[in-house]
């Protein structure tokens, strides 16, 4: 036998709801069951079908799904449980918290307990309502009880849905979310390895290797994940999401080691900035981040005197050292998500030059990571005819 | 008695081929001179400075200077270079650095804004070294390094950038540098001075001028030639030149819409 749970969040089905935290907490409950369903904002279903024998009773797993949201928000939670979507839904709305100021409400409903709750409880519009008044039909219990054509013909489909709700039949399966995917791979070094340009290769190979995983499914990445694990240091994370899904490891490889490269500048050399090291370099193309003329991949360690005048957006896990050495990366997790079918971009397909403006996208995010915000744009013409040249067109920028 | 025979010689063809094989250049005189393969160009939208320039264009993989004082037709001569390479189906950049590239005027001169890559950097270190790294992804056809009236660039870095645009080999490099054409002259591959002869006019309007471009200088082939180019302004329609030949202006109206000639 089925049963269901019904989760509803008061809080986020107001209108200026802050709906940051419903991705989070749908990965929390999926911890609780494999098949969850957001039905909307603020709602969510769980099939807790045969999951007494791990968690124990129903009521102890709506417990555990209350205590799992509310690390990531919070919030008063309505919750009920019935044997398909239409009893748990309408049980989580008549669900009273036991007492004042309770984190959450649960109520379970099964169909005997319906024979007493009033018409008005059905998803039914106010003609339908008014209609059903006029036959004198107030509480579930006489709907029900009608024969089922006789229903039909007096109120339609509509009506025949609505007495097999005031029956407590459901139909409607519960169709569960498509998980987020993530695939990752990692590489450990012993000994260690000097510096981060040197993990360019085993990068490059971890990609290839995700990607030969992928490609299997026809299933490309959105956005890469990179922690390196340093011998005497925190870890680095960056996050690193890309142009367009891509099954291509060189480009995901120099476009997260550049990212690396930028975030260990901003977090060892907080202070620094590009014209220090430009005064300190000034013949260009000598510099070790990738910028170096006629390397196509970076690979020298970092030196003093570098910086970026961007400021960082990752994740930096911890604080590096003050030495002047650069840590020993240890380790190295490359972790792909949003995952998308790569023919949802199909206009190189009919235009080698979007081909080849696209794989351009990635040169030019990497030449974000090395010069920073407003170097690239694109050109679009307003107004034309305008009187003053800056009024007919407008730059925008490559990275919006 | 004598058993061994004397070993015949090896054809004449198959030594060739061997001494081939080992890397020399050899050829029989009734042979045809092998005719080296053109280096690639990006088109300049001129099809008098294609022939004068030896190549067919803008040699590719290589850094060429446009010698002209401001005003002289350097930036439409640049972008018609530009135009042109897209209608071949290439991407193109322009690398801003004093930020006076109009695009209305370079859509009205046939630049599709769509495809074209705007570059504004900070100085002119900066904007070498984002031009080789366009350069370097190699999917830049054509691009325009406009230096602008300020600083000089840095000769190393730009001789730099030269050589590994010739690394590369795809990407074509137009430097407008009227304050530093001493620097940029000297590592530059192709340099083409741009002398104004006449002004174009329609009535009282300048819609354009007619220069004299010189390959002054030409690592590919030979300098010296020349071309003269008509260059209209980004401000108005193409005025069909037989408009100024053929027609006979009898009316004011036609006065006013008749190209004419002006000595510069």
């Amino acid at each position: 036998m089925t049963s269901i749970l019904v989760l509803a969040w008061p809080e986020l089905r107001v209108p200026d709801a802050d709906p940051r935290p419903w991705e989070r907490m749908l990965d929390a409950l999926d911890d609780l069951s494999p098949r969850v369903e957001a039905v909307d904002l603020g709602v969510a279903l769980v099939d807790i079908t045969g999951l007494e024998p791990m968690w124990g009773p129903e009521r102890r797993i709506a417990a555990r799904a209350v205590m799992l949201t509310r690390a990531v928000a919070p919030s008063f939670v309505r919750c009920g449980i019935g044997k398909n979507r239409w009893l748990a839904s309408l049980a989580a709305r008549l669900a009273r918290p036991e007492r004042p100021g309770a984190p959450a409400a649960l109520r379970t409903l099964d169909r005997d307990e319906l024979r007493d709750l009033p018409l008005s409880l059905l998803p039914a519009d106010s003609a339908m309502r008014r209609r059903l008044a006029l036959f004198g039909l107030v509480r579930m219990e006489q709907l029900a009880a009608l024969p089922r054509s006789a229903v039909a013909a007096q109120f339609g489909a509509t009506g025949e849905r609505l007495q097999a709700l005031a029956r407590g039949h459901d139909p409607r399966p519960l169709v569960p979310r498509r998980r987020p995917e993530r695939v990752a791979a990692e590489a450990a070094f012993e000994p260690p390895l000097d510096g981060i340009g040197a993990v360019a290769l085993t990068l490059r190979r971890l990609a290839a290797e995700l990607c030969d995983r992928l490609r299997d499914r026809h299933l490309a990445p959105g956005r890469a994940t990179l922690v390196l694990g340093f011998e005497d240091a925190p870890a680095l994370r960056v996050a690193q999401p890309f142009p367009q899904p891509a099954l291509e490891p060189d480009w995901i490889a120099r476009l997260l080691l550049s990212r690396v490269e930028a975030a260990a500048r901003a977090r060892w050399l907080p202070n620094s900035n590009q014209d220090d090291s430009r005064r300190a370099d000034p013949a260009t193309g000598a510099r070790s981040d990738g910028s170096n003329m006629g390397k196509s991949m970076p690979q020298a360690p970092l030196h003093a005197g570098q910086g970026t005048d961007h400021p960082p957006q990752v994740a930096v896990v911890g604080i590096w050292p003050e030495s002047s050495e650069e840590p020993r990366v240890a380790s190295v997790t490359l972790a792909f998500d949003r995952l998308a079918d790569p023919a949802t971009s199909q206009l190189p397909a009919f235009e080698a030059r979007a081909g080849r403006w696209e794989e351009l996208r990635w040169s030019l995010e990497r030449i974000r990571h090395r010069f920073g915000e407003g170097r690239l744009w694109r050109a679009t013409v307003e107004r034309p005819h305008a009187a003053l040249a800056e009024h007919r067109s407008r730059l925008v920028d490559i990275g919006q | 008695m004598q058993t061994d025979a004397v070993a015949a010689p090896a054809p004449l063809a198959a030594a060739l081929e061997t001494l081939r094989a080992r890397g020399l250049d050899l050829r029989r005189g009734s042979e045809p001179v092998a005719v080296a393969a053109p280096r690639p160009a990006v088109p300049t939208g001129h099809s008098a400075l294609d022939a004068a320039l030896g190549v067919g264009g803008w040699p590719r993989g290589a850094l060429a200077l446009l010698d002209a004082p401001p005003g002289g037709g350097a930036t439409s001569l640049a972008l018609g270079t530009l135009a042109a390479a897209q209608a071949a189906g290439g991407l193109v950049a322009w690398l801003d650095l004093d930020g006076t590239l109009d695009p209305a005027v370079a859509a009205r001169l046939g630049v599709s804004l769509e495809w074209l890559l705007v570059a504004r950097p900070r100085d002119p270190g900066e904007a070498i070294e984002l031009a080789a790294w366009l350069g370097r992804s190699g999917l830049i056809d054509a691009l325009v390094l406009d230096l602008g009236a300020g600083a000089a660039p840095d000769r190393r870095a730009l001789d730099r950038l030269g050589s590994l645009l010739g690394r590369t080999g795809g990407t074509s490099a137009l430097v407008l540098a009227p304050a530093a054409r001493a620097v940029a002259g000297a590592v530059a591959g192709v340099r083409v001075a741009l002398h104004r002869s006449a002004w174009l006019a329609v009535g009282r309007d300048l819609v354009g001028q007619r220069v004299r471009a010189v390959v002054e200088r030409n690592r590919w082939a030979l300098a010296g030639a020349s071309a003269e180019l008509d260059l209209w302004f980004g401000e108005g329609r193409r005025i069909d030149p037989l408009v100024a030949t053929l027609a006979e202006p009898r009316s004011l109206e036609e006065e006013r819409s008749a190209l004419r000639v002006v000595s510069a």
